[in-house]
């Protein structure tokens, strides 16, 4: 397996906070791998993905994607072109059907298959929306609906990094198995890095490497 | 797919349609006001424009009687009664200045009067209200007909006002320059049983009493208030006869062959009296001759309308600075209500410049249906406010030029002479203005214009609205919020 992502001393505090929230984190993140980041609301996990998926700075040390500094990539085009990011709110276009959704963020991404209507269709179905929802507004998806199409979003892009914040966090035990399973196939089958936050330990299990974020340390389980 | 965001901007304004209607109802009110200013402006500009061609201005070349009265003063020392001498002018002079450029037309008029022959005038006991005294200067005695020798009747100021009209045959032209031909009124035609085609025979009043016979061309219909003034001492209206000036001048004598008691010129643009008047004070010797020129019609009508005009582009401006501000404002709180949209957009790694041209092509697609809409609605609030305007501005300029004499803005008709007593039609101008009308019609170009205005207050609005865009982390709206 090739390292996709590598933190080097990363370092992130808030402007008016004394303590930094972690530091010196040297971690490598590998394609074809799902990772877990667990630990305590407050601890910096969400903030430490947020620092992953280019929606931030870090206050020290640097992140590299492919042996490159995100600061050169720069994170605009690092989250175009190199990662995917699902939220624990879905967020998706909501004036939009999951189809036009789909199509949107292909154009933006500039993905292989922009444009392609017939391939945003395949992609919901694998996933488990039915036919008859495809052009209906988001709005009137079920909660869990809506997560599986913003995995959708994500298989859409060509991006060979999934980040995923809380993904579960608003779904019931059913739903959260075949999203967990979505992410599987993402790493195992389309050979991409996945790394999501979590604070079920159930979740976190079902990946293949479990970092724990305690007391501003992080400490890494390889199952 | 690099105007995905055109794409994005129809879905949001088709799925989101109640707020689509909210902002064509906001813009569609903000472009009817800026069409209305703009409509109102334009119409300003064009009747002004209109007042060239229709009140015009004119330039009248006479005898200059403050020379001619100072020289009176100065020259005799004797006891015997002092006469003016009125030198008449030369027609020579007069084409001169009709070739220097700005004038349509020149008039040429000639006053004498002669006695009735072959025909009785009409007489009334009232018709000495209105005596204007005489004219030519020329006249030793008075005669019972007025004759009044003219180049066109049709640039008479009576028949331009329309207070004299042709009934039967046709008006003096310049092709009658050199004949016999006249044009009577219908009251002394009815009396003498006299039609178009009938000969007339009048003799002079003075001198060798020499009989001129006169074919009847055409037959005019004066309004008894045109006709008031229009005789000559103690003569009835109904007795003035229209005649070519060279006839005039024939009865008046052979010395004043190729003259004119004065000359009146049309300027084509009367922005330029001025200009003209000039150029025609350098071709005449100016201690015998002066050039007056009258373009208070002109005046009056150019000024109420820059009033209406700068009023109109008052509104323009102001509504525009109004719509911009509320568009923005608009837009600003569509940023903040979208702004978990923008976030998730530059999460997938959209540039904020294209989120910006996202607002702003909603904003043009709204514009396209409110300029629609404003150009039904403001052709109706542009014609309101603009008869408004006018009514204001020419009421208030009728005021202010009328003075406490009640004069002013009279424009001066073929018959003037020049103080040698010559006639005004003083209430003719100001009965014009009164009427200037705002033609408030909604072209290609004012659409085009109002388009220009609406695509640059969506631009600045959006411009001012994009800033919170620009400054946007999508960390704080996605996961910190």
């Amino acid at each position: 397996m090739t390292t996709m992502l590598e933190t080097k001393d990363l370092a992130y505090w808030y402007e008016n906070g004394s303590r930094p929230l972690f530091k010196d984190v040297n971690l490598t993140f590998e394609a074809g791998k799902s990772y877990a980041i667990v630990g305590q609301s407050g601890t910096g996990k969400t903030t430490f993905l947020s620092l992953l998926a280019g929606l931030d700075h870090p206050k020290a040390g640097e992140i590299l994607y492919d042996n490159e500094t995100l600061k050169k990539i720069g994170l605009t085009n690092y989250r175009r072109r190199d990662v995917s990011i699902v939220f624990q709110a879905y967020n998706l276009f909501n004036y939009m059907s999951p189809v036009n959704n789909l199509m949107t963020a292909m154009a933006i991404t500039n993905a292989e298959h922009r444009g392609d209507q017939e391939y945003a269709k395949r992609m919901l179905e694998q996933i488990g929306i039915p036919k008859g929802d495809f052009n209906r507004n988001v709005t009137h998806l079920s909660g869990g609906q809506q997560q599986r199409v913003a995995i959708a979003r994500t298989m859409c892009c060509d991006a060979a990094l999934v980040v995923a914040d809380e993904p579960t966090g608003n779904l019931d035990e059913q739903n959260t198995k075949a999203v967990i399973n979505q992410f599987q196939s993402i790493a195992h089958d389309q050979g991409k890095c996945v790394i999501i936050v979590t604070h079920e330990p159930e979740v976190a299990k079902q990946c293949d490497v479990e970092i724990q974020l305690a007391d501003r340390e992080f400490q890494t389980v390889v199952r | 797919m690099k105007m995905n965001f055109v794409k994005r901007a129809w879905l949001s304004l088709s799925a989101k349609w109640g707020r689509s209607i909210l902002l064509v109802l906001v813009t569609s009110t903000i472009l009817m006001f800026v069409l209305a200013g703009l409509l109102i402006s334009h119409a300003a500009s064009q009747a002004t424009a209109e007042a060239k061609k229709s009140v015009g201005a004119t330039l009248t070349l006479s005898a200059n009687r403050e020379a001619a009265f100072k020289k009176m003063q100065s020259g005799s020392t004797t006891s015997k009664p002092k006469k003016i001498t009125m030198t008449p002018v030369k027609l020579s002079d007069a084409k001169k200045i009709a070739r220097s450029g700005n004038i349509s037309s020149m008039n040429a008029t000639a006053t004498t009067s002669v006695d009735a022959k072959s025909f009785d005038t009409v007489s009334t006991t009232s018709s000495s209200t209105g005596m204007m005294g005489m004219r030519g200067g020329s006249s030793s005695s008075t005669g019972d007909v007025t004759v009044n020798g003219v180049t066109s009747t049709s640039d008479v100021s009576s028949f331009t006002s329309k207070s004299s009209k042709i009934t039967k045959g046709r008006g003096i032209k310049a092709s009658d320059e050199g004949t016999n031909n006249v044009v009577i009124e219908s009251e002394l035609a009815k009396q003498d049983n006299l039609t178009v085609g009938d000969t007339m025979t009048v003799k002079q009043t003075t001198g060798n009493k020499t009989t001129y016979k006169l074919k009847i061309v055409g037959i005019y219909k004066a309004s008894s208030s045109a006709s008031s003034g229009m005789g000559m001492m103690g003569s009835d209206p109904s007795n003035a006869v229209y005649t070519s000036y060279t006839f005039a001048n024939t009865i008046k004598g052979s010395k004043y062959k190729d003259t004119a008691d004065s000359v009146t010129f049309k300027i084509s643009n009367p922005a330029k009296t001025t200009a003209v008047k000039k150029a025609g004070d350098k071709l005449i010797n100016t201690s015998t001759y002066s050039l007056t020129t009258d373009d208070n019609s002109y005046q009056t009508v150019k000024k109420s309308m820059n009033t209406v005009s700068g009023f109109a582009n008052k509104i323009v401006w102001l509504v525009a600075a109004a719509g911009t501000v509320i568009l923005a404002l608009i837009v600003i709180m569509m940023v903040r209500e979208r702004r978990y949209e923008i976030g998730v957009l530059l999460s997938l790694g959209e540039s904020r410049f294209k989120i910006a041209a996202q607002f702003f092509t909603e904003l043009v697609m709204v514009l396209i249906v409110s300029l629609a809409i404003a150009g039904i609605g403001g052709q109706f609030v542009g014609n309101q406010l603009g008869q408004q305007l006018v009514t204001q501005a020419q009421t208030s300029q009728t005021s202010e030029t009328s003075g406490p004499m009640g004069q002013g803005g009279g424009q001066p008709g073929g018959m003037r002479s020049g103080g040698m007593g010559g006639q005004r039609s003083g209430g003719f101008s100001q009965k014009k203005a009164a009427k200037t009308k705002l033609s408030t019609t909604v072209t290609a170009t004012e659409m085009a214009e109002l388009g220009g205005f609406g695509l640059s207050i969506m631009f600045v609005s959006v411009a001012i609205g994009s800033l919170g865009i620009m400054r946007l982390e999508p960390k704080k709206v996605l996961i910190d919020d």
